[in-house]
């Protein structure tokens, strides 16, 4: 279900308003094209710090295994890296469906760790988006289906204030690979 | 026989800060193990940080880069405990141990050091391959 009370820009300017907290960088160099490895030059400790606000402002928890983990586990070792550590043609194809055109520098053979550079502020968006948009339809404390989110960007019941509960990143990513793999035959 | 290093070194100001703002950070990133032995410790965000530059060294080593998250279970899966010299012990599971296998790697060594404002973690990893 997509939900319709925090918009994608509700979203980016949320991620850019914690870019700019940890990284002290000018809100004006951060656009959707902007990697915050590349670009921004985020390290690691930056990234759990980024990452961390977005659970804290939203109330959701990101996916914890990357989808390189998810389709080994799924489809079996090997098939997403291989045994010098490097993507398969297999993990590339699924890589270019998750994160669209914005990664066509991905090329099988590439070392895994080259994969974090080229992720952008919008692929972090649309991974909180997926998550956002696995709002059950009904609050688990009243059955109301009224949503809301009033002055931040918390979902709230509109009739008893319970915050609202959503899948987290890791099963959504599976959830993604399933049906991925039922529609192309990929693995 | 083949060998893979990565080094890391992480302030342990700007650790201690994302530490204290994000109650989840301990048991998000490391093993009860680790948090017993660095909460033992006379300061303890010191010894949290050295164990994270291990992290961060042993997954340049490995060649792993961080997930979309950030907030990588990986981390989990790279451990460092006292040997019974005192000595750090590095050790993998998981899907880092499984990156390991891969590459064959079958010894691994870690050497932490740190100022009061600095932490710095070398590791160096062997492979038949």
């Amino acid at each position: 279900m997509s939900q319709n009370i925090i918009s994608e820009e509700k979203v980016f300017n949320e991620l850019k308003k914690a870019v700019v907290e940890t990284l002290r960088v000018d809100a004006d160099k951060i656009n959707p094209e902007t990697s915050l490895i590349k670009d921004l030059g985020a390290e690691s400790l930056d990234f759990l710090d980024i990452n961390y606000r977005l659970e804290q402002a939203f109330g959701i928890k990101m996916a914890r295994h990357f989808v390189l983990e998810h389709i080994e586990e799924m489809f079996g070792e090997g098939t997403a890296i291989d045994e010098n550590g490097q993507l398969t043609d297999k993990a590339v194809e699924t890589l270019r469906i998750r994160f669209g055109n914005g990664v066509s520098e991905l090329k099988p053979g590439m070392d895994m760790d080259e994969v974090p550079a080229l992720l952008t502020t919008q692929s972090m968006v649309r991974g909180v988006m997926d998550i956002l948009d696995s709002l059950s339809e009904k609050c688990s404390k009243c059955g109301s289906s009224g949503w809301e989110s009033k002055d931040t960007v918390r979902i709230t019941c509109a009739s008893c204030g319970e915050p609202a509960t959503f899948t987290n990143g890791d099963e959504l990513i599976k959830e993604w690979l399933t049906k991925v793999q039922e529609d192309k035959k990929i693995f | 026989m083949k060998l893979y290093q990565g080094i890391d070194i992480v302030e342990v100001g700007k650790f201690r800060k994302i530490l204290l703002r994000n109650i989840n950070f301990t048991t998000d990133i490391f093993t009860e193990q680790e948090r017993e032995y660095c909460l033992s410790r006379k300061d303890p965000y010191i010894h949290f940080a050295g164990r994270f530059a291990v992290k961060e060294a042993s997954m340049k080593a490995l060649g792993i880069g961080l997930s979309g998250s950030g907030i990588d279970h990986a981390f989990q899966e790279i451990e460092t405990i006292p040997g019974a010299s005192g000595k750090p012990v590095l050790s993998f599971s998981g899907w880092v141990g499984k990156i390991s296998e891969k590459q064959r790697i079958n010894q691994l060594t870690v050497s932490i050091s740190h100022s009061s404002n600095y932490a710095v973690a070398s590791v160096i990893l062997v492979g038949t391959q």
